[in-house]
């Protein structure tokens, strides 16, 4: 089955716009965006295998960081990936763990945000990261 | 925490398991309630401000994207004041796919709430993810009702995430009957289940508490109001939305990003699930009228921690319109009708899932948006809440502080609170003096 490729974050308030524009701008692979909460994830992901989640992530790195996270057998850092809504991508992960639901292989890709005013855009060292992490995906 | 004066304070900076971002503070000394806020602290989002100068067409659209959850109910009362200011009156079979479509916003919105944000604070678990390793079975009923909740705004609404299909006048596009029948068998699978839910929930603990609310909702003559109606209330309040200004204000605190709505007459009043109930009582759909007398659930419950069966309640509730809808449908012969803007005040009110929600709107003689102003019903419970943390607090200073702030927090959540709706501001004006 196919990969798919799902971004999260909100495409208005700056640098939370990463995971989103990732997802939008990968080329020959499925994808999916979600703007809003994650509570039923695993519906996306019902005909895939493979799933990469990209998100915002908040850490103490360097903004437009990117960092990588196996969460087939492990949670993902929940504070890393913070929502504002009553169900965020982690939590929506650990349901679909809890209720068997986790495709084969499950990846959550983290970009180290900065700036999330509203209606800000996204810096250019996010930017720069969205373009790599597209192109990647696209490849692979 | 408590300080080298004895004084005491909870603070939760971060509510849980709600929309958007608020927060409460309350200081004790001793027994005495020192003060008590319950804040919002989501950024503010000035929709009124850029509603203003786009056409009247437009607002349906725009002030769907306030919310994720409820984008209906934003669209429908803005469609309302919008038709109602140019007198429009649509096709009786547009105002019933309407309700169809609105009913799924609710089945989605308040499955989400019963189980996944408000039952865990009954079984005593954290976050749905506890219940989901516990009682998987639950949270797969959950999400597969949330999902048919989807599925109906995807049909009717064009997606299911801020819908585009609902439009002034009515749809761009209306469904074919068969494609309603498509939902039917999950339908049936949704009423039994939600009625299930109705029993397991009413089979809660329930912290002995009651508040004299004034009530306010919708009310219609013949149905269960849920897409328009009168403004009514439990004292006696019986008015066209028009009227809503003469009797209800707006003040901004300074604590909260949200204004607090008031009655001028009587001040504190409350909207949503409880408030339908008991307001619609004779209005209830057969199966959830039985339900409802099979629990004991009582016409003017006024015990907060209730509402949950009352929202279960509203599930079985909107399942059973669905069907009924589906069957009596026939397609209209147009999907909408032209509504040519004229120079007018627009009113429009609906029953979000928490409430009534309520919009006005200035119409130009050119058709542009003059004015706006949208009431959501977050920020029209947040004296409500206020008042129910105060009440509920006094007489259970003597528990520990961990325990008390996640009853507090309970105690908010009964209102299923949408922060992020309820967030709007003052009007913001920059004097330049060079």
């Amino acid at each position: 089955m196919e990969r798919i490729v799902i971004g999260v974050g909100n495409r208005d308030r700056g640098d939370d716009a990463a995971g989103i524009a990732v997802a939008e701008r990968v080329t020959g692979t499925i994808s999916h965006v979600v703007p809003t909460g994650a509570m039923d994830l695993y519906e996306l992901w019902t005909a895939h295998d493979s799933v990469v989640i990209i998100d915002a992530m908040r850490s103490d790195a360097a903004v437009g960081t990117v960092r990588r996270f196996d969460v087939s057998a492990t949670p993902p850092p929940a504070e890393t990936f913070a929502s504002t809504h009553a169900c965020g991508p982690a939590a929506g992960i650990e349901i679909a763990r809890a209720l068997g639901r986790l495709p084969t292989s499950i990846e959550v890709i983290g970009i180290e945000v900065g700036d999330l005013a509203v209606g800000s855009a996204m810096s250019e060292p996010v930017e720069a990261a969205v373009d790599d992490l597209a192109a990647e995906l696209s490849d692979a | 925490m408590t300080d080298d004066n004895g004084l005491r304070e909870i603070n939760v900076d971060y509510l849980a398991r709600v929309e958007g971002e608020g927060a409460m503070y309350l200081k004790l000394d001793g027994d005495e309630i020192i003060d008590l806020e319950f804040s919002i602290f989501e950024p503010p989002r000035f929709y009124e401000a850029f509603l203003r100068g786009r056409r009247h067409a437009e607002a349906p659209d725009i002030t769907s994207r306030i919310c994720g959850i409820c984008p209906i109910a934003y669209q429908m009362s803005s469609i309302n004041a919008m038709e109602f200011a140019a007198g429009a009156k649509v096709h009786p079979q547009i105002r019933a796919l309407r309700r169809m479509l609105y009913c799924g916003e609710w089945v989605e919105s308040h499955a989400l709430h019963v189980y996944m944000l408000h039952a865990p604070d009954f079984l005593g678990y954290e976050s749905a993810i506890e219940l989901a390793e516990d009682l998987p079975e639950v949270v797969t009923n959950a999400l597969r009702l949330k999902k048919l909740g989807n599925t109906v705004m995807t049909l009717l609404g064009g997606r299911e995430i801020h819908p585009i299909n609902m439009r002034v006048g009515g749809f761009y596009r209306t469904p074919t009957r068969k494609e309603l029948d498509s939902l039917v068998e999950e339908l049936e699978w949704a009423l039994a289940t939600s009625e299930a839910t109705v029993r397991l929930v009413s089979g809660f603990d329930f912290p002995d508490f009651e508040m004299p609310y004034e009530f306010v909702a919708l009310r219609h003559p013949d149905e269960y109001a849920i897409t328009d109606g009168r403004i009514v209330s439990s004292e006696g309040l019986d008015i066209d939305v028009s009227e809503w200004p003469e009797h209800f204000e707006e003040t901004h605190v300074e604590r909260s990003n949200a204004l607090h709505a008031t009655l001028r007459e009587r001040g504190t009043y409350h909207v949503g699930p409880m408030a339908r109930f008991t307001l619609n009582h004779d209005n209830l759909t057969p199966r959830a009228e039985a339900v409802a007398d099979e629990v004991g659930l009582e016409c003017g419950e006024r015990n907060p921690f209730k509402s949950i069966i009352v929202r279960s309640v509203e599930l079985v509730l909107a399942c059973e319109e669905i069907l009924g809808l589906i069957s009596s449908y026939e397609r209209p012969p147009a999907p909408w009708i032209p509504v040519e803007p004229r120079s007018a005040v627009g009113h429009g009110a609906s029953e979000a899932p928490r409430g009534i929600l309520y919009h006005r709107y200035e119409i130009d003689d050119e058709g542009f948006i003059a004015d706006a102003r949208i009431v959501p019903p977050t920020s029209q419970n947040q004296r409500s809440i206020e008042e129910d943390l105060r009440q509920f607090v006094a007489p259970r200073t003597h528990i520990a502080d961990d325990e008390l702030k996640w009853q507090l927090e309970q105690a908010i959540r009964n209102y299923d609170p949408c922060i992020s709706c309820a967030t709007h501001f003052l009007d913001l004006t920059i004097d330049r003096v060079t």
